[in-house]
């Protein structure tokens, strides 16, 4: 017996040893073969169990077991060590260079013209307008005529017009969704049209194609107070709280009276540039009351309802929010220029 | 709309500087667009005289003066010759800035100082052109700055006036509008005409044939004229406003016409046969020949001015060569007269010939000014010309102009405005503005607008002028008192964004091209002769031949877009544009002018980098964004289909887009003559889709399923087929059997070539199994895809490798 237990004491001197030479995953997988497989001289121990004494045998039991619980403790112990270490070497050795650049899936862009439309359409319909639409292909009547615009009128000669035939023309304005509108809907009316129109001019502040927004609310007791407040509410959320906002009077046909807004210049905050042309104003819109005229066209009683409408040249102001001078930028589609938006 | 702050001032009390009174006219309607100081910063340029005039030593052309500006002797070299000793003369001091930004410094000519230069008209840009320097009157003040000296300091005003403004189109009348605003009165000239020759009477006579058109004509005689130029303040004051002068007589018009805002003409009296106007229609085919040379071709609704045989002018447009004042002009016949707007708009419109005078009389003109306006001028030109004005005037008129009073109400005003005007105020504005002001009733009044303002014939007229003249700025501003209103975006009008956001995550960039296209574009795209894309829509004025047709396909666009950017050097593009397209339609009021979405690519798949492959992009990369895009809509039941594809595509990588059989689009790559077409180097691969039918297949909602909890199993199957046989047989042919074990077909290799007999190709298919309930055996799934297996071969002449 006492043989026994020097054999235990032995062989555990010798598994310290290895232990400690251990260098890694696979000698400590060595380690427990040798020591705890199956054929290991250590485990043969117990087979040698059966030439004891009845009283011997649980004490030399309890004594290999007592080690072989030792040798795998030890062997996980040692296992978690090394793969620490193991780790912590592969970390500080694996290094890449983080200022090459990354895999990037390119990314598109709108169309400065539609950010615009989307922007200005997202805060009218905050205020519980509704997206109307109409043909870019129009009637005269619902282009001019039921605008208030009779024929052979020098009104007529604002919006220089692209003819298909003597009724037909491309609208030049959105105006005629106002029309169309209000000939489908009775009051109360409330509308933001944006869309596609067209005047046959072509400069550096004109294209033959551009784009407009028209606004249109009509209900009992709207007055132009009333107007003031949308525009004001409008301009302050697009292009800043206290922008400082502006109507004097101007004519349209189809509105009366009629102004044209302009807001304190974005570029020099309203103490004159070359933008603003050192008035300290950039006119962006024309509004106006719905003139009586424009009712009786669609039916609506002038003495009960009320209304207003204006309209916006979507690139005019997209080149006041993106600085840009030369409208034709916007329809050259130019990829180097769309790209950045 | 020209006028000048001097010129105002003659007609109204104005204590505001320039900059202020450009503000208040624009918060009026009537908008300064451009504002000019004119002497402005010309300070430097003095009244001096010259004390002494040498030869220059170094130059003959040259002389040598001692100058005298009041507080010192300047050296000063010049080379004009039009001037002595004794002479005041324009200084330009060191330091002026001379119009053109050109700036006198002290300089050395030919060896000699100059210390300032001596200025011609020309130079400080008071004349177009001059004759040596300015020589100015003995008694001009030593040292005071020219412009102050001349009394040429002024500021020029353009205004910009909306076309409902006729009476605006004067410096009277635009003074009208600052005397409202301030609350002063206009100072009216005051006019009493010396008639010191014989009676008109006997002299000349006027015939209107056709009242309708010209209601009113009068005329005045003046006779013993001499013809010269314009005296210094006439020219000066034509200059300010844009105006070239030409004569005393011709001059005096155009001052008139600016002064009152009445076109007036002026005819040589000897060269009128028979001493006679007569106004009449054009006779049809007639021809005139007008003051700038061109012959006209007349036609009845024109009006024409004649005398006892010939046309002399186009009344209210243009006078002829055949009466025009001259040098030899002894005697004139003023003419001051109302034409009907529409008549002169017409002929001005169709001749292409737009004056002064036309625009005024086509806005209309004060019917009631018009002798008033002759007075001014008859006086004026007798004054500058020597010439001595009949006895009498010419009026020739349909009878009495009625003007009849507007109603209008205080609460209407007010409900409109959003004021709470009283009635005191809406009658003081009222009579500010010159308008007569009858009470009918407490709140109700009547209102006579005066006869130049041509513009307020209704209720909503008078209101708004209440509102100009109040002001815009002092209306509050408040926020509609409507019912609430919540409306959420249309089906369509969200989808649109969502398919811009898609395209935009595939890295497209948006373009918008013109609506309008060549009408060469659809033989570019190899359309067939009978394809209904042909039949666009023409516009009847286009700017260019290349912008002319309303695109049916947005195709072209896209082509001229992908080569323009090639061009620039951008070799790797993806664009897309949805926008209309405009279809005619047989029977119907207007055209059809659905949304089309397409999409074009062309280089490489991805950009290129230092750690991947570079890989032209082809076919399969365009028709993924489709899939993708039918996929984001939940549309079921696509099918690409090769057959009768476009003929703009390569005919054997393209096809129609068909859902449930209706055909909505088409993907494929670019045909190479259409590439060509275009010069275009890189092959481009193309989709456009009928949005509209899209949006009609789309479903809102994917049908949801919860994620499953049984994993799955594949098995491969490696086959060898005919090369004609589409992947999509395989995939029905499997999805045929519907086993509900089957979860999915994957196509994951296609080779041709080596070791595969020529017209076969091998594809690799991946089968996936699953069952909701369970794991599935592996001898389930043997027996499952032994069926699979079988079908495959039975149906599509396959062999297993």
């Amino acid at each position: 017996m006492e043989d026994i237990r020097k054999k235990v004491e032995a062989l555990s001197e010798e598994f310290r040893y290895r232990l400690i030479q251990a260098a890694n995953e696979k000698a400590l997988q060595e380690l427990k073969v040798d020591f705890l497989g199956k054929k290991a001289e250590f485990t043969s121990l117990m087979k040698t169990l059966g030439g004891f004494s009845a009283e011997q045998r649980p004490v030399i039991g309890e004594l290999i077991n007592k080690y072989k619980v030792d040798f795998e403790n030890s062997i996980a112990q040692e296992l978690v060590k090394i793969r620490e270490r193991e780790k912590r070497e592969r970390l500080a050795k694996e290094r890449l260079d983080v200022t090459l650049p990354g895999r990037r899936r390119p990314i598109g862009t709108k169309h400065p013209i539609t950010l615009v439309r989307e922007e200005i359409t997202e805060i009218f319909a905050g205020l519980g307008f509704q997206v109307a639409e109409g043909p870019e292909i129009e009637l005269d009547y619902y282009n001019f005529e039921a605008l208030n615009f009779p024929k052979d009128h020098p009104a007529r000669d604002m919006q220089d017009t692209f003819f298909i035939d003597e009724n037909l023309l491309l609208r030049t304005h959105t105006s005629p969704v106002q029309i169309r509108t209000m000939l489908k809907h009775a009051p109360p009316v409330r509308i933001i049209a944006p869309g596609t129109v067209y005047r046959c001019d072509s400069d550096a502040t004109h294209s033959p194609m551009f784009h407009q927004i028209e606004g249109l609310m009509v209900d009992k007791g709207i007055t132009f107070g009333d107007l003031k407040g949308i525009l004001t509410i409008f301009v302050n959320q697009y292009f800043g709280r206290g922008t400082g906002v502006r109507l004097r009077p101007s004519f349209f046909p189809f509105t009366e009276p009629s102004a044209e807004v302009d807001i304190a210049c974005v570029i020099c905050k309203g103490k004159g540039c070359r933008v603003c042309k050192n008035t300290g104003w950039l006119e962006i819109l024309g509004a106006g009351m719905v003139d009586p005229e424009v009712y009786r066209h669609v039916q609506y009683d002038p003495e009960s309802i009320s209304g207003f409408a204006f309209g916006m040249g979507i690139e005019r102001i997209a080149m006041l929010k993106y600085g840009i001078n030369d409208m034709r930028l916007l329809f050259e589609n130019d990829l180097r220029f769309l790209a950045q938006f | 709309m020209i006028v000048t702050y001097n010129w105002l001032k003659e007609f109204v009390d104005v204590a505001l500087p320039p900059a202020e009174l450009a503000d208040l006219l624009t918060m009026l309607g009537l908008e300064v667009e451009r504002m000019e100081g004119r002497g402005e910063g010309m300070d430097e340029v003095v009244v001096a005289v010259v004390q002494e005039k040498a030869q220059h030593p170094n130059a003959d052309k040259l002389s040598l003066c001692k100058v005298n500006n009041g507080r010192e002797i300047l050296d000063i070299v010049c080379g004009a010759q039009n001037f002595k000793a004794g002479d005041k003369v324009a200084l330009a001091q060191i330091g002026a800035v001379l119009p053109g930004e050109f700036k006198i410094k002290r300089s050395k000519i030919r060896g000699e100082e100059s210390s300032g230069m001596l200025c011609s008209e020309k130079e400080l840009g008071l004349a177009d052109e001059s004759a040596g320097i300015m020589i100015l009157p003995p008694d001009a003040p030593l040292g005071i700055p020219l412009f102050e000296a001349l009394g040429l300091k002024d500021t020029i005003f353009e205004i910009g006036l909306t076309p409902n403004r006729a009476d605006c189109l004067s410096v009277i009348g635009i003074a009208r509008e600052i005397a409202a605003k301030l609350g002063e009165k206009v100072r009216y000239p005051g006019l009493t005409v010396e008639e010191t020759g014989p009676s008109i009477s006997g002299v000349a006579s006027v015939v209107v044939e056709d009242s309708q058109l010209c209601p009113r004509y009068t005329a005045r005689y003046i006779s013993g004229c001499t013809i010269a130029p314009s005296p210094q303040w006439l020219v000066d004051r034509l200059k300010a406003v844009g105006m070239r002068s030409i004569n005393n007589v011709v001059d005096v018009t155009n001052y008139v016409l600016i002064e009152y805002g009445h076109p007036l003409h002026a005819f040589d009296f000897d060269l009128l046969a028979g001493g006679k106007i007569v106004v009449r229609r054009a006779g049809e085919g007639e021809s005139f020949t007008t003051l700038d040379g061109q012959a006209r071709q007349l036609k009845s609704s024109d009006i024409t001015i004649r005398d006892a045989g010939k046309v002399v002018a186009l009344a209210g447009i243009m006078g002829g060569g055949n009466s025009e004042i001259s040098e030899k002009t002894a005697n004139v016949l003023l003419e001051s007269a109302y034409f009907k707007p529409s008549a002169i708009r017409l002929t001005s419109k169709r001749l292409g010939l737009h004056t002064e005078s036309s625009h005024r009389f086509e806005r209309g003109a004060d019917i009631l000014i018009l002798t008033r306006a002759l007075d001014r001028a008859a006086s004026l030109i007798a004054e500058l010309s020597g010439g001595r004005v009949a006895q009498g005037t010419i009026d020739v008129h349909a009878g009495t102009v009625h003007t009849k009073g507007i109603r209008v109400r205080l609460d209407r005003i007010n409900r409109l405005l959003g004021t709470s005007l009283t009635a005191e105020e809406v009658v003081q504005m009222f009579n500010r503005l010159e308008f007569a002001v009858e009470t009918v009733e407490p709140g109700v009044f009547d209102v006579e607008a005066p006869s130049f303002r041509v513009d307020i014939e209704r209720e909503i007229d008078l209101v708004e002028e209440i509102a100009r003249l109040h002001g815009y700025d002092q209306i509050p501003t408040t926020m509609p008192k409507a019912r609430v209103f919540s409306d959420r975006p249309t089906r369509h009008q969200k989808l649109e964004n969502r398919v811009r956001d898609l395209l935009v995550a595939h890295g497209f960039n948006e373009v918008v091209n013109f609506s309008f296209i060549s009408p060469d574009s659809y033989d570019k795209i190899l359309l067939e002769g009978n394809d209904q894309r042909r039949h666009s829509i023409k516009l009847l004025n286009p700017l260019v031949e290349e912008q002319s047709v309303m695109r049916t396909s947005l195709l072209p666009g896209l082509l001229e877009t992908a080569a323009k950017n090639a061009s620039f050097r951008v070799l790797n593009q993806r664009i897309f544009e949805m926008r209309r397209v405009y279809l005619a339609r047989e029977g119907r009021e207007l055209p059809d002018e659905p949304i089309n979405l397409a999409a074009l690519l062309t280089g490489l798949r991805e950009p290129e980098g230092w750690n991947r492959p570079k890989e032209a992009a082809d076919f399969y990369d365009i028709k993924g964004v489709v899939e993708n895009l039918l996929g984001e809509l939940n549309v079921s039941g696509v099918v690409y289909d090769n057959k009768g594809a476009e003929n703009f595509y390569h005919p054997g990588k393209s096809c129609h887009i068909r859902i449930n059989g209706e055909i909505i689009g088409s993907l494929g790559e670019i045909h190479p003559t259409v590439q060509e077409n275009f010069e275009i180097e890189k092959p481009l691969y193309y989709f456009e889709l009928n949005f509209e039918k899209l949006v009609a297949h789309g479903r809102d909602e994917a049908a949801v399923k919860a994620p499953p909890r049984f994993p799955d199993t594949f098995r491969d199957i490696a086959m060898i087929l005919d090369e004609e046989t589409p992947a999509a047989d395989i995939a029905q042919c499997i999805n045929g059997l519907k086993e509900k074990q089957i979860e999915g077909v994957e196509f994951f290799d296609l080779y041709k070539g080596e070791h595969i007999p020529p017209g076969r190709k091998s594809i690799a298919v991946r089968v996936r199994y699953r069952s909701p309930d369970r794991t599935l055996t592996d001898d389930e799934v043997s027996r499952l895809h032994t069926r699979v297996v079988d079908a495959v071969i039975k149906k599509l002449n396959v062999s297993i490798r």
